[in-house]
Formats: structure tokens, C-alpha cells, sequence
């Protein structure tokens, strides 16, 4: 059970948190297929602060007697998942930037070539 | 194979500036039907201005890949440009071209998908330090037990692939310190692999990228890429 004073602070703090993702969507500094994994995560944090009983019974399950606890370990739990989600992107968009930069490079060989090709093909004036 | 194949030299090059003329001069002396490219990997130093200079074949890349990105580079060159083989070596006058022509037999031939230039098994010329040449025992091994194919000079940077390993390459080649992953990576499909005896040469001048703390970092993270390159390949062989 979490004391009242404890609701409306994560309240508080969960407001925040909805409040950031949706200024960083208004703005497009995120793509709103990354924040589904923050907004998703958010959504089961109001269910564990407003309506503790709910998780009660798994938190239990889990070996876990107190639900504060129980909230712990599901926000690291969220967090590691948000990391490793991080880590993929950023492993898949360094292959995009590799193929891009080795294209860009041959690209601009063969510009290059032409370039001379030309300039030696120019009648002199 | 009837007619001559159609070959590539790939020279990665990152601050080479000072070994790089030699390593052309070499190729244009003893192969000059070959084509070679130069691939700059984002140098600091004079290698665009020598390559301008010269009149060197070269690609600039922008930013620095490491040594595997720029590897590849010339595979997709290669690929792009419908060449029959490719051959790579390192931009720092270490391998010496002369013996390409021991190298490529067997691809021409068809009994080998890649050849490795290796220094030991002639066991002559730069043999390279004793704990250096204790790692390499120890990948060697390490492949061998994933794959049950001995190599013994999984590190060396000599190399030959025909033109379905040039694919593969162009399309993934793995990163940082890549050669034997990409041994493991041939073996994965079902590449044939042959090492052939060469002669290798003492850096000319300049510092291997690996020293220090770097060689324990090496050790670790190619042990650990071998054996995910292994597990991740499973199914396939």
C-alpha cells in the first residue's frame, strides 16, 4: 500500500514524465515509434501508483512484499529494456551511416573521374 | 576461368602517407595489369595530397571507419565495378605483392573461395613478437575448435577472395579488428579457405594500431565476437 502523500508525488512526477514525451513529439525531436516503448511504460506506472491492488498478488508471486519495492524493480526493469531498445538503434544506424559514408566515398571517386575526364576532353580555348 | 580475371588490390589506408608510394611502387612493378585502390580511411595526415599528387586511385572516406570499414569499402567497390577477385592488403608495406601470383592460383583454379597470406608457415621473414604470436596461436585455435578448420595466421591482413566472397563482404564485413571473424564468417558460408606461405615485411614506419592495453581489449573482444559469430551461425552449417 502506498501512503497518500507517496500517490501524489509519483502523480506528480508521472505527469511530468507524460508531459516531456509529448513535447519532445510536438516538436519531432523523437519519433513516435520510440516513445510507444516510454508511453507504454508510463501507462503501467499510473496503474501501480493509482491502483496498487492490482500488481499486488504478482508482486507477491514474484517474492516481492512490499509494493513500493515492487515499483522499484518494475522501473529498472523498464529502464534496462529502454537501454538495450537504445543500444539497438544506435547499432542500426551506425551500419546506415557506414554504407553511407563508403557509398558517398565511391561516389565521389567517380565524380572526380569524370571531372578530369572532361577538363581533358575541354578544346583549349 | 579462361581469360585473365578481373582483379582488384584493396589498400586500406589511415596516416600511411609516409609508407604509401612504396607499397604503389611495388604494386605498379610486379602487377601492373592489376587494378588497386587506395581506400583513405579519413586521414589526418598527407595521404589525400599524395594520392592527388601521384595520381593514386583512391576513395577519401569523410569520416575515419577503422580498418574493417574501410576494408569493406573496397569490397563494394570491387562488387559494384564487377570484378573477378579481390585481393587486400595492409597500406603499410608490410605484404609484398610478388607473391600474388602464388595467392591467386589457387582461386583461379577454383580449389578455394580465400586465401590467406601467412607467414607461418614458410616461417620466414617478420614473425612478429612472441606474445603477439601467442595470441594469434590462440584464435587459431579458438577458430578451430568453432569450426574445425586450422588457420594458423588468422590475424594476417593478406588476403584473396573470389568474386561470391566479394558479395558477401561488400554487404557485411565485421568492424574494429575484423580478420578473424571474417574467417569465421567464410567458414559460416561454407567458404573454402587456403592459406598460402609469404614473406612479410616489418612495418616501414609508423605503429601497429594494436599495443598495450589495446592487445588485452583485442583478446577479449575477438575471443567473445568468434564465439557469437559461431552460436549466431549455428544453424546454418
Amino acid at each position: 500500500m502506498l501512503s497518500t502523500k507517496l500517490t501524489i508525488t509519483l502523480g506528480a512526477a508521472l505527469f511530468f514524465y507524460f508531459i516531456i514525451i509529448l513535447l519532445f513529439l510536438k516538436h519531432r525531436a523523437i519519433e513516435l515509434k520510440y516513445t510507444l516503448l516510454w508511453i507504454f511504460s508510463g501507462i503501467i506506472m499510473a496503474i501501480m501508483i493509482f491502483f496498487p491492488y492490482t500488481f499486488r498478488a504478482f508482486i507477491h508471486l514474484l517474492g516481492i512484499t512490499s509494493t513500493m519495492n515492487g515499483l522499484f524493480v518494475f522501473f529498472i526493469g523498464v529502464l534496462i529494456m529502454i537501454c538495450m531498445s537504445l543500444t539497438s538503434i544506435v547499432s542500426k544506424q551506425t551500419n546506415k551511416l557506414r554504407t553511407l559514408t563508403q557509398e558517398l566515398a565511391i561516389l565521389e571517386k567517380r565524380i572526380r573521374e569524370l571531372e578530369n575526364k572532361e577538363r581533358e576532353n575541354r578544346p583549349l580555348d | 576461368m579462361d581469360k585473365q580475371p578481373k582483379t582488384l588490390i584493396i589498400i586500406p589506408a589511415y596516416n600511411e602517407g609516409d609508407n604509401l608510394l612504396q607499397v604503389i611502387e611495388n604494386i605498379q612493378q610486379c602487377c601492373p595489369q592489376w587494378d588497386y585502390l587506395v581506400v583513405n580511411d579519413g586521414s589526418t595526415d598527407h595521404t589525400e595530397d599524395l594520392c592527388a599528387r601521384h595520381n593514386i586511385c583512391a576513395v577519401h572516406l569523410p569520416i575515419n571507419l577503422g580498418i574493417g570499414g574501410a576494408v569493406q569499402t573496397g569490397y563494394r567497390y570491387a562488387f559494384k565495378n564487377h570484378y573477378d577477385i579481390a585481393v587486400q592488403i595492409d597500406g603499410d608495406g608490410q605484404h609484398d605483392v610478388a607473391f600474388l601470383g602464388d595467392m591467386l592460383r589457387p582461386l583461379i583454379r577454383q580449389e578455394a573461395d580465400i586465401i590467406i597470406g601467412s607467414r607461418f608457415i614458410s616461417k620466414e621473414g617478420f614473425q612478429s613478437s612472441p606474445l603477439r604470436r601467442a595470441g594469434i596461436r590462440f584464435l587459431s585455435r579458438l577458430i578451430q575448435l568453432c569450426t574445425g578448420i586450422r588457420i594458423y595466421d588468422v590475424t594476417s591482413g593478406f588476403r584473396a577472395v573470389n568474386q561470391k566472397f566479394i558479395r558477401l563482404y561488400a554487404e557485411q564485413y565485421p568492424t574494429d579488428y575484423p580478420e578473424p571473424e571474417a574467417i569465421i564468417a567464410a567458414v559460416m558460408h561454407r567458404g573454402r579457405i587456403k592459406e598460402v606461405p609469404v614473406i612479410m615485411r616489418q612495418r616501414e614506419s609508423g605503429s601497429s594500431s594494436i599495443h598495450g592495453f589495446n592487445s588485452a581489449y583485442y583478446m577479449i573482444k575477438v575471443s567473445l565476437s568468434i564465439l557469437i559469430c559461431r552460436i549466431t551461425f549455428g544453424i546454418r552449417r
